[in-house]
């Protein structure tokens, strides 16, 4: 597994959850709720920075770190992917008078999507719960088969064969995404899109779960229909391949 | 009018399917890899087969454009071709001591084929690929093959790419990729890779998926030869989907140039698993030299079959046929979509046509044709090259072209 990837999946797919987080979850919503706007940038030496912006009582993410008012800067990807992990403490190089909402909002956030993406069994029962927890590991997934065919050197194997177009995921009563290819890079973003030249539809929240924690046959799914492809199929298949290895970063 | 069929004994089969066997389906020939969309739309078992059809356990009849995904090259059950296993089938078939009907075969390959010196037998195409690699680089010394961008050798690791579940980079590692047709980037890998290459392995054209089949432009196989000549590099090619469908001599005869190295299997026995490789002189000691073998490669049933299948397929011209019947069944598939508005682009040779709806590049309007097809009894798939048969009559030609005009009504 390459590190650097892994900090584009962390930063891109893992934090930028938070944002989705905070219109799905009243308790993240009311974390994300400042007096004033507030910035908080991540920079990876050699790896990904971007922004969380606290603002309008919700949460988004940018790309770079130019404007915020604390900024964490990591010296390696391995050291990011540290504080991911749990192993490395952050350290503001910039508004250290900030470290406040770092402690107070920013840990309660993340613990919530902890919660949520790491949930058991037992918090799974719950309808309202388990369909948060599905939407936003669908949202990780999503923005990780990007970052990994960008920065991966076998996910990007797999994205130098994807023709450009628009590849529609979604679930039926749940999210859609977009990835957009565009001379082999990938983008993701939240919303079905307008025209896709390729579609991976999972019938529904409880299929897409099941496909996520890996208890049934993505395969056989399709040969049942629970999985709808249609269009240019090879897209669909080349993102497969980046799919499995969305597993191995994320497990 | 055709019915529109429905499929209540497929679907509950593949259910129970899902419970036994991996994917429920695997492979090519499976819902999912095969682009089965939807796969409420296609048959996924069959009951029987007889001549161009195979009836799905729900009762339906299929013209089958497929052919078992090339095999059927003379009609499901051809007499003459059964008539030979059968008999052998009474005699014996898998023994201790080969049967001496594998010399038979072998002289009649190397009669056949035109840059055939020897033959090499085993069961699968992607053994004789396997066979055909492993001879260049016990040959040559050398480790590097190249590919062309949309082949397909096989499943074998070698012929898999690195981001394949279950293949290793090192697998791939000597593996180089370069663009169909294009002569230069082909010279340049060279170049690249001086005295490392021990061969070019290749289709005969270009029958990748998702993609209008490619001839070779004119020039193209003539210069991969020369470079071979001057480099050292074997010239392979896998004649596997092709075979006994362009020219009974072998594609590369069709195409003008000689392989060093040249694979059979699909057509070669009408279903019969045997697959065939066979080279020139120079190579036989390399071919030889492998530790190489599987515990069928030298049962008779397939050889007698093959025998029989090999010599109508001579006595027929059969290549000639195929392509006169895939002519005149393209052209009117043609006619038909252009009559409801559409155009459809007919790419390969006729006996191998890949279909595709022209101004759709999502697929999808060429997916609910090929969808509405085959629920009225026209067995197409949707991106990958077709096969011909000969027991294919006018009269089944003409219902396909019916068929696809009421498929066309419904878009």
């Amino acid at each position: 597994m390459d590190q650097t990837t892994l900090a584009y999946v962390n930063l891109y797919g893992v934090l930028g959850a938070l944002p989705r987080l905070c219109e799905l979850d009243p308790d993240a919503k009311r974390l994300a709720e400042l007096k004033k706007p507030f910035k908080l940038g991540f920079r990876v030496k050699n790896g990904p920075a971007a922004t969380l912006n606290f603002e309008n009582g919700g949460c988004t993410m940018t790309d770079g770190t130019d404007v915020c008012d604390m900024r964490l800067s990591f010296s390696s990807p391995e050291k990011f992917n540290g504080m991911i992990a749990g192993t490395v403490k952050p350290f503001p190089w910039k508004g250290m008078h900030h470290v406040l909402f770092l402690l107070r909002r920013f840990t309660k956030l993340t613990d919530i999507l902890t919660k949520y993406l790491k949930a058991g069994p037992k918090a799974l029962e719950d309808e309202k719960f388990f369909a948060v927890s599905t939407e936003l590991m669908f949202h990780v997934i999503a923005q990780s088969v990007a970052q990994i065919g960008n920065h991966d050197k076998i996910g990007a194997f797999s994205a130098s064969n994807i023709v450009d177009g628009d590849i529609e995921l979604s679930i039926g009563g749940g999210p859609s995404a977009t990835l957009s290819v565009k001379d082999h890079h990938l983008t993701a973003r939240f919303e079905a899109p307008e025209h896709p030249r390729a579609v991976m539809h999972f019938t529904s929240l409880k299929l897409a779960r099941a496909l996520f924690d890996g208890q049934v046959n993505a395969v056989a799914c399709i040969g049942r229909g629970e999985i709808e492809m249609r269009g240019m199929i090879s897209m669909i298949d080349n993102v497969n391949r980046i799919l499995d290895r969305v597993a191995v970063y994320l497990s | 009018m055709h019915p529109v069929y429905s499929y209540e004994k497929t679907r509950a089969m593949f259910e129970r399917a899902v419970n036994v066997i991996p994917s429920g389906l695997y492979g090519h020939q499976g819902p999912a890899e095969g682009c089965h969309i939807p796969p409420t739309a296609f048959p996924q078992f069959s009951s029987r087969a007889k001549g161009s059809y195979f009836w799905d356990l729900d009762g339906n009849r299929f013209i089958d454009y497929m052919c078992a995904y090339g095999p059927n090259v003379l009609g499901y059950g051809d007499p003459d071709v059964d008539e030979a296993a059968i008999k052998q089938m009474a005699i014996a078939d898998c023994v201790t001591a080969p049967p001496s009907l594998i010399v038979d075969f072998a002289e009649l390959m190397v009669d056949t084929v035109a840059s055939a010196d020897w033959a090499f037998f085993a069961k699968n195409g992607g053994d004789v690929t396997t066979a055909a690699v492993m001879t260049a680089r016990a040959h040559t010394r050398r480790k590097k093959i190249v590919f062309f961008k949309g082949y397909y050798h096989g499943v074998a690791p070698w012929t898999q790419k690195i981001d394949y579940p279950g293949v290793l980079e090192e697998d791939v590692a000597n593996s180089l990729y370069v663009p169909w047709n294009d002569l230069e980037a082909l010279k340049e890998t060279f170049e690249q890779n001086k005295g490392q290459i021990a061969a070019i392995i290749s289709q005969p054209y270009m029958h990748g998926n998702f993609a209008d089949n490619e001839l070779p432009a004119e020039g193209f196989w003539a210069g991969v030869r020369k470079l071979c000549d001057e480099t050292g590099a074997l010239l392979i090619v896998d004649d596997v989907r092709a075979g006994f469908r362009l020219d009974i001599a072998g594609s590369d005869h069709f195409f003008g140039f000689e392989a060093d190295l040249i694979c059979f299997c699909k057509a070669i026995a009408n279903g019969y698993n045997v697959s065939c490789l066979c080279g020139k002189n120079a190579f036989k000691n390399a071919v030889s030299s492998l530790s190489y073998t599987g515990s069928y490669w030298m049962s008779a049933v397939p050889f007698a079959a093959g025998i029989a299948c090999v010599q109508k397929m001579k006595k027929l011209d059969l290549p000639k046929l195929l392509n006169e019947k895939g002519k005149k069944l393209t052209d009117g598939l043609v006619a038909q979509a252009e009559k409801h508005g559409h155009k459809l682009i007919v790419s390969g040779a006729p006996s191998l046509f890949y279909l595709r709806l022209a101004d759709d590049d999502s697929l999808m309007l060429h997916q609910r044709w090929i969808a509405e097809m085959v629920k009225r009894g026209v067995f197409v798939t949707n991106h990958h090259n077709h096969f011909l048969n000969y027991s294919l009559s006018d009269e089944d030609i003409q219902e396909t072209i019916e068929i696809a005009g009421e498929a066309f009504e419904t878009l």
